[in-house]
């Protein structure tokens, strides 16, 4: 089911959370909602569940209008941040719950209980109250709960917030199989990138209530729009250099580099962005400057090098530890993947 | 005893100090007194001893002494030695007195003219008539309304009068003019026995029940349930006017009410528009009574659980409502699979505080009815205060109504005895019911 919003805009009371949004959600695609925190990505997954009641705009599934349809009639199954299980009823309850208000059978629920069960892979604790389960397990039954009554939307508010980093690499991959399995539309909020770009088809990064880009992982990371987005995107970040750009040559205090022909501007000022995996010591455009923080990963070791002029660069160079803090090196930048943005921010 | 235990001691002292002394010690006294026949009469220090009209009847039908008590109730003229003294004193005839003494001494008879006749035939007799009836009138004897401080002092008065006394008419006597207080069991047997009792009790359930399951239980939860999904601002002036009866002081709030049900109050006034002849509904039936005693006391008790309540829909997290909705509950459905369970604890709770303190109050009918029309809202309570602390009848029965009172503390004991398990100690201290 295709969701549309429309000049979508929320306000509470004096307060202007989200102003004239526009978003398109592809049938069966699953969309990232990306964004710092306060950015307004719960309001809007608020918003498009019937919890929260708009301000202004449309909000469309498929062709029907839905702005005005409460949240009972629109057919959402949403995982909420802290799971929201209702603790007085076991799991089974909790899972069958959608299905029982809607009055079905008492045998049908429990096959699809079942059913649901076996898909998230919690059969064993059906008795149980959500507060005997961990944090893992109450996702899972959130899920199953969320996904019962084969909603048309599946809406989730950063469901692997509260999961530790091998319980969330594993549901990472869970929840992207489920919802490819069902086909189902999805929203994911989350302010992990890392998340964002594994699991979803595309991304929509969100800054104080407007959505700045919408694209697919790979693109959104080779092709930001701006310096907040590809600040966004990559761990260990994006490191950002100012300086003055003259024909194809960029200049700072502390450095000197040929940038491919491709931006051209006189005089003025502007920021590069470098990204870590391309400042390494067999690229061509040697800038140097002093190791100030060496950060060991396993696999890889991560460097900052401070210029001449103080400003940073980041590397991230396989196993071997090359240089140590404190100690002069001269490392090259490839000038093909260089970003460069004007001093707003925009990419030139 | 080591340092920390009698330190755990003395900081116990004044809760113990309390409990002794406002709890222990009542309930005691109670239980003491409600042995006992103390009333206004009989006062509640000792008594003395006094032949009335009322001890002779007990006389004669609880003691089978129907003769003696007749024979009591008599006015008498006896010739004894203190009258033949008084009369020697009073200037009588010398010859006459010792006349006197050898032939009608230690005699008694039952009108003044039989001892006239007897003295007529006297030698040394008075010449004239109003001599003859002073003299008499000196032997008059009786007991009847003269009190003794002691039974032998009685007992000997009785003798004076030529009344012989067998032990057991003595002790009869004794028991039957003993104005002060005795133990008895009689409190308990008279309870049982009287028809009232049965009256008092049913209306004291219905007081109760009604009560707690229309308004403190019932009518709370509306409340609480309604403004819950009421905005802020007006639900908070909601529940505010609904505390207004619980903090307006008891006899203007019932003045209140009184007015609006007299005959020349507001109801009556409103419904004669409607060709309605005005009455006192308060007090015109004993449904009417009943409806008007439950919604006062309701009124008031509704504010209480209706802020428990409150509350503790308050303490449920706001995403189960929101996951709710999405699951698709319409509001009945969240009121009953969510806020419902979530409340079962402070139902419990209510129902359990509220009855207890329903059974002990009565102030709010004291006020209102009375107890009236004719004893139909009396409840236990209100029985038992006007037994013992107030009626019109002016005869305080401080036993009778101690032992109606300790059977109001032994079924307030039961009672949270049982609440107590059910609110088991363990479940207190375990983990909050609304996790999350
Ligand atoms: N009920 C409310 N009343 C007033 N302001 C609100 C309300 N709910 C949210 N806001 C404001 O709206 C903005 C967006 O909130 P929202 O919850 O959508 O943020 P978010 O992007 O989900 O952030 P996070 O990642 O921290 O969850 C915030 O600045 C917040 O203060
Ligand atoms: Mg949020």
């Amino acid at each position: 089911m295709r969701i549309l919003l429309k000049n979508f805009g929320k306000s509470f009371g004096a307060v202007n959370v989200i102003e004239n949004l526009n978003l398109e959600i592809h049938d069966g695609e699953m969309l990232a909602l990306l964004g710092p925190s306060g950015c307004g990505k719960s309001t809007t997954l608020f918003a498009v569940c019937g919890i929260h009641k708009v301000t202004a705009g449309q909000i469309l599934f498929g062709d029907r209008d839905v702005t005005h349809v409460p949240s009972q009639q629109r057919n959402v199954g949403v995982v909420f941040q802290n799971y929201a299980l209702y603790p007085h009823l076991s799991i089974a309850e909790n899972i069958g719950f959608p299905l029982k208000i809607r009055k079905e059978s008492a045998a049908e629920i429990k096959r699809k209980v079942h059913e649901m069960a076996d898909l998230v892979q919690i059969g064993a604790l059906l008795d149980r109250r959500p507060a005997e389960l961990s944090g893992g397990q109450q996702q899972r039954v959130a899920l199953a709960r969320a996904l019962i009554r084969r909603p048309d939307v599946l809406l989730l508010d950063e469901p692997l917030a509260n999961l530790d980093a091998k319980l969330r690499l594993e549901m990472r991959s869970e929840i992207r199989r489920i919802q490819q399995e069902t086909g189902i539309t999805a929203i994911l909020v989350t302010h992990d990138q890392v998340e964002a770009m594994s699991m979803c088809d595309r991304i929509a990064i969100m800054k104080q209530g407007q959505i700045v880009q919408i694209a697919a992982p790979m693109e959104m990371y080779d092709n930001p729009v701006s310096d907040f987005v590809a600040g966004f995107l990559g761990n260990p970040p994006i490191a950002f250099v100012d300086g003055a750009l003259t024909g194809s040559v960029f200049e700072s205090s502390g450095i000197r580099i040929e940038l491919p022909s491709a931006a051209q501007r006189n005089g003025g000022p502007v920021k590069l962005g470098i990204r870590p995996e391309n400042f390494q010591p067999e690229f061509p455009q040697k800038v140097s400057g002093e190791v100030t923080f060496v950060e060991s990963q396993g696999r890889e070791t991560l460097y900052d090098v401070r210029l001449d002029d103080g400003q940073i660069l980041r590397s991230i160079q396989g196993h071997a530890v090359r240089a140590g803090v404190g100690e002069r090196v001269s490392w090259g930048i490839s000038p093909d993947n260089i970003l460069i943005f004007d001093e707003k921010g925009a990419r030139l | 005893m080591n340092g920390s235990k009698s330190l755990g001691l003395m900081l116990l002292t004044p809760a113990i100090v309390f409990v002794l002394l406002f709890f222990v010690a009542p309930v005691i006294l109670t239980a003491v007194f409600a042995l006992t026949n103390m009333s206004t009469a009989t006062g509640i220090t000792g008594g003395a001893y006094q032949v009335t009209q009322s001890s002779l009847r007990k006389l004669a039908e609880s003691y089978g002494q129907a003769e003696l008590a007749n024979t009591l109730a008599e006015t008498r003229y006896t010739v004894n030695e203190e009258g033949l003294e008084a009369i020697a004193a009073d200037g009588a005839d010398a010859r006459l007195v010792a006349e006197m003494r050898a032939k009608l001494g230690g005699r008694s008879f039952e009108k003044r003219r039989d001892l006239e006749s007897a003295i007529k035939t006297l030698n040394s007799r008075p010449r004239n008539t109003r001599a003859l009836k002073a003299l008499s009138d000196t032997f008059h004897r009786s007991i009847v309304n003269e009190r003794f401080e002691s039974a032998d002092a009685m007992l000997r008065a009785t003798t004076n009068l030529g009344v012989a006394l067998s032990a057991d008419q003595k002790s009869a006597l004794a028991d039957a003019t003993y104005t002060g207080w005795v133990w008895t069991t009689q409190n308990f047997t008279r309870m049982i026995a009287l028809p009232d009792t049965q009256r008092t009790l049913i209306n004291t359930f219905i007081y109760v029940f009604a009560t707690l399951a229309i308004f403190n239980t019932g009518f709370a939860l509306v409340l609480s349930i309604a403004t819950h999904y009421m905005p802020a601002r007006p639900a908070g002036i909601f529940r505010a006017i609904w505390l207004l009866p619980r903090i307006s002081p008891p006899v203007l709030y019932v003045l209140l009410w009184k007015w609006l049900a007299w005959d020349t109050g507001f109801l009556s006034n409103f419904l004669a528009n409607f060709g309605v002849a005005p009455r006192n509904w308060l007090l015109d039936n004993p449904t009417n009574a009943w409806i008007f005693i439950v919604l006062i006391n309701g009124f008031v008790g509704a504010s209480m659980g209706m802020l428990i309540f409150s509350s503790a829909i308050k303490a449920i997290p706001g995403s189960l409502f929101h996951a709710s909705e999405v699951d698709g509950a319409s509001r009945w459905q969240q009121i009953r699979y969510i806020i419902l369970p979530q409340l079962r604890w402070p139902i419990l709770f209510i129902t359990c505080y509220q009855s207890l303190s329903l059974l002990t109050s009565f102030e709010y009918i004291l006020l209102a009815t009375e107890g009236g029309p004719g004893g139909a809202t009396e409840v236990w309570a209100l029985k038992t205060y006007l037994t013992a602390l107030n009626n019109y009848a002016g005869n305080l029965e401080y036993g009778y109504g101690a032992a109606l009172a300790l059977v109001l503390v032994v079924v307030g004991v039961v009672l949270s005895l049982a609440y107590l398990k059910v609110f088991d100690f363990k479940t207190m201290v375990r983990p909050p019911r609304i996790e999350q």
